[in-house]
């Protein structure tokens, strides 16, 4: 009944993917390329790797990333810029960029992507250039190992460990003890936001993740265009708590909801739909990155008030979660002007004026007082569950990188996804 | 054939049998070759080879760790395995990518038609009975060209929202607001009407304003009435026309994907979609090499008639 | 010519039938046409103007008018057009695409279609077959096809950028001078060139004394036709562009309507808007300085073709 096509999976792109790769080490030019590509000696950057068998970093199992080189010296020059800063659109207030511009004499280029696939593409295949990229955890160890990005140099980067939560200042997290190669940006949760003037908080509490399946929302309903945070909440819903499974029954299963969401309820898959459209009135419920619905209020229209904007989030707290990060390409041709950057967007009052003043995302600040940001009025009091605090961190579900066999999977029902029903 | 002086009015061999003009003996033979030349290597290294590129990128594979595409530029070891399963997905037991084919050949049929209607119908009225407004008609025409092609379908997607225009001019019917933008196949085949119909619109009018009206006014003296006096003669004289318009309009359709992004979903994705999602995606840039191929194979048919068919009527001309 | 013989074939078999007013006087102003035309003008320009206007919206909204101002394009101290680095480069940037295009495609198409014309061997007939190929495919096989190039083969000679993006447009729009030069050469025929040859002045002489100001027209309606079609394009920069400075309004556009629209992108809009428009009159007027001084009449085709 939902859905016309149930029998479905012919080749598995599993099967393909392991198939391709092994042809590929079959064929002598490939493989000289792949031999070319990834430098011996730099692979084992997960500790405890062995030859092929990648480890990936989990809460429960922190990876120190491997140095293959040394960090910039504490008194390099600075460059003259400019800046070349690679990052989602709409992610930095521009008056802190102004700001950095003014205080370094430089100027910022801001070249942005549309979801973590592009930008990683591009900044692998050389096409972009950045002194500073912002990449998701998942991506860091790849990238690392790679010799994609840098080691920092923290006498440049004072305010890592000055202002941070000890979560993310010692041993630094899971995805790079030591802080190695990044520091954190902002965290978030991921739940559910809705117009609180047209869904009751009482029935957006009894509903959670089914409210994209109300059919009082149809039409109305937005998706993030992105697919780990698209199945991963599916997952969640269907009682399925590992964002990083390879439970191909799971994954189809998640793959066929969302698809009855956008082919009986209207659901779009967006990128702002949380952010700009939500509060313009085009979306009554969007699936939502905390920070995306905090920063919603600079979209209301003037004479709606803050409080139509509501967030949903398990109530035990057990939901997706996560944090960005910021890393300096081994490429960058300002590496000191980007460890300016680096240290800049960590410092207290900048850091706090990006996240309060625009971007809507809580960067994990000792001198942000989570409880006391709804009361200062920095967050309104119908957004206080986009509020983040340390402990969320040991209770959510974190999404880290998947193994190749378990990501062919997830693209493979996003392709699917993305074409429609 | 007759030499140029004599053959020049009637426009019709002026080149011998060799390729040489026949009035310039003194030309060294490759005189008029060499003029083609540099946009003859332009065109093998920017239009021929990309597609090799294509064909080693389908048939290629990709890097394990970023899945970036790594292509196989020698044919004997190319690997079919990403092209056979691409097209399993349209021909296969798990057809995925059918319905957004069929999808997009229905919106390309639906729109072109529309666009082939209102257009002849606008393109007629300009042509014949404007008087003297046509040059403003035609200036207002053409305008469209000039404003960049995003910000007209963004300008709709102001007006498609819940609160914009349209919904408030509908309101004063008493018609509840619609939610256009939620992947509506009306929004997005008249997105694409409204995008390509200029493209329609003015092939129609070179071809219509070139018809004699004396030779209207012959076909009416000799008793057609005016339907007849079109169907008989305006019809067939602007067929080229027809046709030219309904390729240079249908063809781009069929890679479209921005009208859709911009007012459509996922319900309503197209083929252009399937491109632009596998070239965004990691792991998956052989696929979009393949789709691009498959894309081709669909679209050579009508490409072939209609060159077959332009260079019929510049030989006949 | 062969219109004559299409009337004369009518004649034939024409039936006279028509017994309702308007088909014994088609003359008369059809109401349904003319209906049909002004519907479909306000279609096709009211959204323009609309969009125009909510650049001066004073809220944030495209959509919801909020009273006028000049926010977004001057007031706003970083979102409005001219605070907006961003946003101005990105139309400095398709001005640069749009010349660059212009000055690279015109004088290959128009040495193309010279050389076409006259050469009749079977490789110009192949050559012009791949010309006339790239006029017709869908832009999104040439965009992709050329990315792929670009991020693969010749990835360390091109990098994505303004030269990948100028390689693309000109690829792209090479048929076009092609097509309009040759369909004027028809026109105009061997004769001139001939006379100038037969009275001693050199090939090369005659074609840039005689040859190539009997062209000046179409080589000037491919150049205004280019320099638009390149303002407007969006398939092929996007593909192909790379750093954020090389991002051209299309693309902005197309980004900002996707994450974070504001009238300021409609303010950009409006200036391109602006400055084709100042373009396309400036070359208006050339023409038909050029078609007056030789006697032609300005007509309405030579305006179609611009």
């Amino acid at each position: 009944m939902l859905h016309p096509r149930e029998p479905r999976r012919s080749i598995s792109r599993r099967d393909f993917l392991r198939r391709s790769v092994g042809a590929a080490a079959a064929f002598p030019s490939a493989a000289a390329i792949l031999a070319a590509c990834s430098k011996p000696g730099t692979t084992g950057g997960a500790t405890g790797s062995t030859s092929g068998e990648r480890v990936l970093a989990r809460p429960d199992n922190p990876v120190t990333l491997a140095m293959t080189r040394d960090p910039i010296a504490a008194d390099t020059p600075l460059e003259a810029g400019p800046l070349r800063v690679y990052n989602w659109d709409a992610y930095m207030y521009k008056k802190v960029l102004k700001a950095f511009e003014d205080e370094f004499d430089v100027s910022i280029e801001v070249t942005t992507f549309n979801n973590m696939e592009e930008g990683i593409q591009k900044l692998v295949a050389g096409q972009v250039q950045a002194d500073v990229f912002f990449p998701t955890t998942d991506y860091v160890a790849r990238l690392a190992e790679r010799d994609m990005l840098q080691p920092l140099n923290h006498e440049l980067i004072p305010n890592l460990e000055a202002n941070y939560w000890p979560t993310f200042s010692d041993p630094g997290p899971w995805y790079d003890r030591e802080w190695r190669y990044t520091v954190p940006y902002v965290i978030y949760t991921t739940g559910v936001s809705y117009r609180r003037d047209r869904i009751p908080d009482s029935d957006a509490d009894a509903a959670g993740y089914d409210l994209f399946f109300d059919p009082r929302v149809r039409d109305a309903v937005s998706y993030y265009d992105s697919y780990r945070d698209a199945l991963g909440m599916m997952l969640l819903r269907n009682g399925h708590t590992d964002a990083n499974t390879d439970d191909a029954a799971a994954i189809e299963q998640a793959k066929d909801d969302i698809l009855q969401m956008i082919n009986e309820n209207g659901a779009r898959l967006t990128i702002n739909g949380t952010y700009a459209r939500l509060p313009e009135g085009e979306f009554t419920v969007s699936q939502a990155w905390s920070g995306d619905i905090v920063g919603a209020k600079w979209y209301l229209p003037r004479d709606t008030g803050e409080d139509v904007l509501g967030y949903w989030y398990p109530a035990d707290n057990r939901g997706l979660i996560g944090n960005d990060t910021i890393t300096i390409p081994s490429a960058a041709e300002s590496p000191r002007l980007a460890h300016e950057f680096l240290n800049f967007f960590l410092d207290e009052h900048w850091s706090f004026v990006n996240f309060s003043q625009w971007n809507g995302y809580q960067p994990p600040l000792n001198s942000i007082v989570p409880e006391r940001l709804v009361d200062e009025g920095v967050v309104p009091e119908s957004l206080s569950r986009a509020v983040l605090g340390e402990e969320n961190f040991t209770m959510g579900y974190i999404q880290g990188e998947l193994s190749a066999d378990a990501d062919a999977l997830w693209l493979d029902a996003w392709s699917e996804i993305q074409a429609g029903g | 054939m007759a030499s140029g002086a004599e053959d020049a009015p009637a426009r019709s061999g002026r080149a011998g049998a060799d390729g040489s003009r026949t009035s310039g003996a003194w030309f060294p033979k490759s005189y008029w070759p060499s003029f083609t030349l540099p946009a003859s290597i332009w065109l093998a290294v920017f239009f021929v080879l990309p597609f090799y590129v294509v064909l080693s990128v389908a048939f290629g594979t990709v890097d394990p760790l970023f899945r970036t595409p790594l292509p196989v530029y020698q044919p004997w070891w190319w690997s079919f395995a990403t092209f056979s399963e691409t097209l399993q997905k349209f021909v296969g037991g798990d057809p995925i990518y059918l319905d957004p084919l069929i999808r997009t050949i229905l919106y390309v049929v639906a729109a072109s038609a529309i666009c082939l209607v209102v257009g002849y119908a606008v393109a007629y009225y300009t042509a014949r009975h404007a008087g003297r407004y046509r040059g403003l008609i035609l200036v207002l025409l053409i305008s469209p060209f000039w404003i960049s092609y995003l910000m007209r379908i963004y300008s709709w997607q102001s007006l498609l929202q819940p609160d914009g225009y349209i919904n408030d001019i509908a309101g004063i019917f008493g018609v509840v607001p619609i939610d256009w933008l939620a992947g509506k196949p009306v929004t997005v085949i008249l997105g694409l009407v409204y995008g390509y119909i200029p493209f329609m619109i003015l092939p129609l009018f070179g071809f219509l304003d070139r018809i004699d009206v004396s030779v209207l006014e012959a076909g009416r003296d000799l008793g057609a009435g005016a339907l007849e006096t079109f169907r008989r003669i305006t019809l067939p004289l602007s067929k080229p026309g027809i046709l030219a318009g309904v390729v240079i309009v249908s063809l781009p359709m069929f890679g479209d994907y921005y009208t859709n992004n911009l007012l459509g979903s996922q319900r309503t994705s197209m083929y252009g979609n399937l491109i632009d999602n596998a070239v965004g995606q990691a792991g998956q840039q052989p696929e979009a090499g393949s789709l691009v191929l498959i894309l081709i194979a669909i679209v050579m048919i009508p490409m072939l008639y209609y060159l077959h068919s332009t260079r019929r009527a510049t030989e006949a001309s | 010519m062969s219109d004559v013989t299409l009337a004369r074939e009518s004649r034939i078999d024409v039936p006279a039938t028509s017994v309702s007013a308007w088909r014994r006087n088609p003359w008369r102003k059809p109401r349904f046409l003319q209906a049909i035309t002004a519907g479909y003008l306000i279609w096709s320009i009211a959204p323009v103007v609309i969009a125009i206007v909510f650049s001066f919206n004073s809220g944030r909204s495209r959509s919801t008018w909020q009273g006028f101002s000049f926010r977004w394009w001057y007031q706003d101290p970083f979102d409005s057009l001219w605070n907006d680095l961003a946003l101005r480069s990105a139309m400095f940037q398709t001005l640069r695409l749009s010349l660059l295009t212009v000055l690279l495609a015109v004088p290959l198409g128009t040495a193309f279609a010279i050389g076409i014309d006259r050469w009749r061997g079977r490789p110009a007939s192949t050559a012009n077959f791949f010309m006339l190929f790239s006029f017709v495919i869908p832009e999104i096989i040439l965009g992709t096809s050329l990315f792929l190039l670009f991020t693969n083969l010749l990835r360390n000679a091109v990098s994505l950028g303004t030269t990948a993006q100028v390689i693309g447009l000109v690829t792209f729009q090479l048929s076009y001078p092609v097509i309009i030069v040759r369909a004027r050469l028809l026109s105009i025929g061997p004769e001139y060139e001939d006379a100038a040859m037969d009275l001693g002045a050199p090939p090369l002489q005659a074609l840039r004394r005689v040859l190539l100001p009997l062209l000046g027209p179409a080589i000037l309606a491919s150049a205004a036709l280019v320099f638009a079609d390149s303002v407007d394009n969006f398939v092929t920069v996007r593909y192909l562009s790379g750093q954020a400075p090389t991002e051209p309004l299309s693309v902005k556009i197309y980004s900002a309507a996707r994450s974070s629209p504001t009238p300021a992108v409609n303010a950009a809009a409006t200036v391109m808007l602006v400055t084709t428009l100042v373009v396309i009159v400036l070359a208006w007027l050339a023409y038909r300085r050029i078609t007056t001084i030789r006697g032609e009449e300005p007509s309405a085709a030579g305006l179609a073709e611009l």
